[in-house]
């Protein structure tokens, strides 16, 4: 796996800047939250850059007025301000009229480690799910954060993209692109479990695989790209051919990918037994950085280990049980 | 000049449209409606916006958001009446087979945007007014807010904007009826002195009669010729339930249905009403 030192937010702007050289209806608007290229865009093609000043409110119902006039728009700001802080405005202004605006989103879950609760992100999954006509898409590096960037204005709608503050190591390889299609994608393969994750707790997923193997375990991982809406034959095929499904979010357990998961399985019959990993509810208020945060939460790579271990323990048990007469 | 006298006769007309639509199925807010039926019938009526009956989505024309929502509705006699769809549609407000719903959406021709919910449409209508800017289209976008809607943030924060990018195709009017669902504004939250707040926001701001037809257009008039590159809000001072006496003034007739004794009284009222300029 190779380290690519771009942030994802530079990759999407730079993809981002490259259309709206083409395309005079492209507007990138922001709450005050900048990027290194965003720096390239204002200089260089301001008459399609929007300081919205901080007011995230006049931000969303203004990229709403803009695309009723045809135009595609970028809502730009860290997760918590561009969904939580407007909700009924994305709610009024994008869901209810459809409308082609994209709400960019920067710092997925802990991101923002040293900052808080007020710059955590553990619940914008759960809240942006709810919305009707939204794709919610989180990509998990390089190759599909630019990816994201492509199609979000080659198919112009309404959605949701949430990237990480930190760079991202790949998992897909240059100009792979399956993800689009399968929403789901199968990045290791495994024998019994295969894990569902995506951002920032891929790698922290792959770390725990490497150590499971050494202990004989070997899991399956698979990327949820396309959080809304989930692609069910992607997971069908992926629940066929493990006996376990586990879904490791850096959000809380409710309403994230977990959730989106086990509805999926439900409505689609999928007969494998799930299990969630994730934040239990709770605001944590410590110093000590994403890792420690982890910790706390028992997301970190330790716990995964031992968590993923149990699954596999009461999978093994419940194979030996013999199948009642 | 436009003729104040046959103005005043669309007044009633949409007053008693209104009216009947609101008794047939005892849904909507006649009240906040007639507080601006004066401002929507000169915008329409008396040559001040630009519209496009047959092609209501085209960007070469005005436009007009009523943001206060639950006020929406006093859009859509006029709307019938030039043409944007058939008058039918009045008898079938908020019925399934109908398009008219008790608040106003964008499905329906000549609505620029869903509203119900206060302090979007403001914003929507600054969006549409940018866009236009952007475009080098010369046409304005007009939105009437209510007072008790300048209460949320999102007026505030699109009347920095508006101003900071020189939004002078942006024409707010206010409906500065002084009531709100509990009680009169100044009693619940200060409101005053609003023209005062918008001039401090960097715009143009005046403040009217706003059942004055000849007011109306003088300040319509103003935002023509101004050339300052500010946005302008026209603060129109206004009566809510103007022309059913009973509901004059009244904050609990916001949403509240008259009884069959009521229905003539207001009928009464309407069939006599006029206004002195």
């Amino acid at each position: 796996m190779a380290t690519t030192i771009n942030l994802q937010r530079d990759i999407f702007v730079n993809a981002i800047f490259e259309a709206a050289s083409k395309n005079k209806d492209i507007y990138f608007i922001t709450a005050d939250f900048g990027a290194q290229a965003l720096d390239r865009f204002r200089a260089e093609l301001g008459e399609q850059f929007i300081h919205a000043g901080i007011c995230e409110q006049n931000m969303v119902d203004l990229a709403a007025g803009l695309a009723l006039s045809g135009k595609i728009s970028y809502i730009y700001a860290m997760v918590p301000f561009v969904t939580f802080r407007c909700f009924e405005q994305i709610k009024i202004g994008l869901a209810t009229m459809n409308l082609p605006v994209t709400v960019l989103g920067v710092g997925s879950g802990y991101s923002y480690d040293d900052a808080g609760p007020t710059h955590y992100a553990t619940e914008d999954i759960g809240c942006m799910r709810a919305l009707g006509n939204i794709e919610i898409l989180s990509p998990s590096d390089s190759v599909s954060t630019y990816a994201c960037a492509k199609i979000s204005y080659e198919n112009p709608k309404f959605r949701y993209i949430r990237l990480d503050r930190k760079p991202l190591p790949s998992i897909y390889k240059e100009g792979e692109s399956r993800f689009l299609e399968e929403g789901i994608c199968e990045i290791e393969r495994g024998d019994e479990i295969c894990v569902i994750t995506n951002g920032y707790m891929m790698q922290k997923v792959m770390e725990a695989k490497a150590r499971l193997a050494q202990e004989g375990i070997h899991i399956g991982v698979a990327d949820i790209f396309k959080i809304k809406p989930v692609n069910a034959a992607s997971l069908k095929k992926i629940a066929n051919t493990y006996k376990m499904l586990v879904t490791v979010e850096e959000h809380f357990l409710s309403g994230g990918i977990g959730s989106a998961i086990a509805e999926t399985c439900v409505d689609f019959n999928l007969n494998v037994p799930l299990k969630r990993i994730g934040i239990e509810d709770a605001y944590h208020m410590d110093n000590g950085g994403r890792e420690y945060l982890h910790k706390l939460c028992g997301i970190d790579v330790d716990s995964l280990v031992e968590r993923i271990k149990k699954c596999h323990s009461e999978l093994m048990l419940k194979n030996k049980e013999p199948i009642p007469s | 000049m436009p003729n104040i006298p046959e103005l005043i006769k669309r007044s009633r007309w949409l007053r008693e449209e209104l009216f009947e639509m609101v008794i047939r199925t005892r849904k909507g807010h006649i009240p906040s409606c007639y507080s601006c039926a004066e401002i929507v019938c000169a915008l329409f009526y008396g040559g001040v916006l630009k519209y496009d009956a047959v092609h209501p989505k085209s960007r070469d024309r005005d436009t007009i958001i009523v943001s206060k929502g639950h006020a929406s509705m006093v859009l859509y006699p006029i709307l019938a009446d030039l043409g944007f769809y058939p008058k039918e549609e009045l008898q079938k407000f908020t019925r399934p087979d109908g398009i008219l719903r008790m608040y106003a959406d964008h499905s329906i021709p000549g609505i620029e945007a869903i509203c119900g919910s206060l302090g979007h449409g403001f914003t929507i209508g600054a969006g549409l007014a940018f866009a236009n800017k952007k475009d080098k289209k010369d046409f304005k976008s007009y939105v009437i807010v209510g007072d008790g809607e300048c209460y949320e943030g999102s007026i505030w924060e699109t009347a920095m904007f508006a101003s900071h990018y020189e939004l002078d195709n942006l024409v707010v009017i206010v409906d500065r009826n002084r009531l709100c669902i509990l009680n009169d504004t100044e009693q619940c939250i200060k409101l005053d002195p609003m023209e005062d707040k918008w001039k401090a926001f960097g715009w143009n701001a005046t403040t009217i009669n706003g059942h004055s037809y000849k007011e109306i257009f003088q300040a319509f008039d103003t935002v023509a010729k101004s050339n300052n590159k500010k946005p302008t809000a026209i603060i129109a001072n206004s009566v809510k339930g103007k022309g059913i006496s009973f509901m004059e003034n009244k904050s609990e007739w916001h949403n509240r249905m008259p009884d069959a004794g009521q229905i003539n009284l207001a009928r009464e009222n309407l069939a006599a009403f006029t206004l002195t300029e």
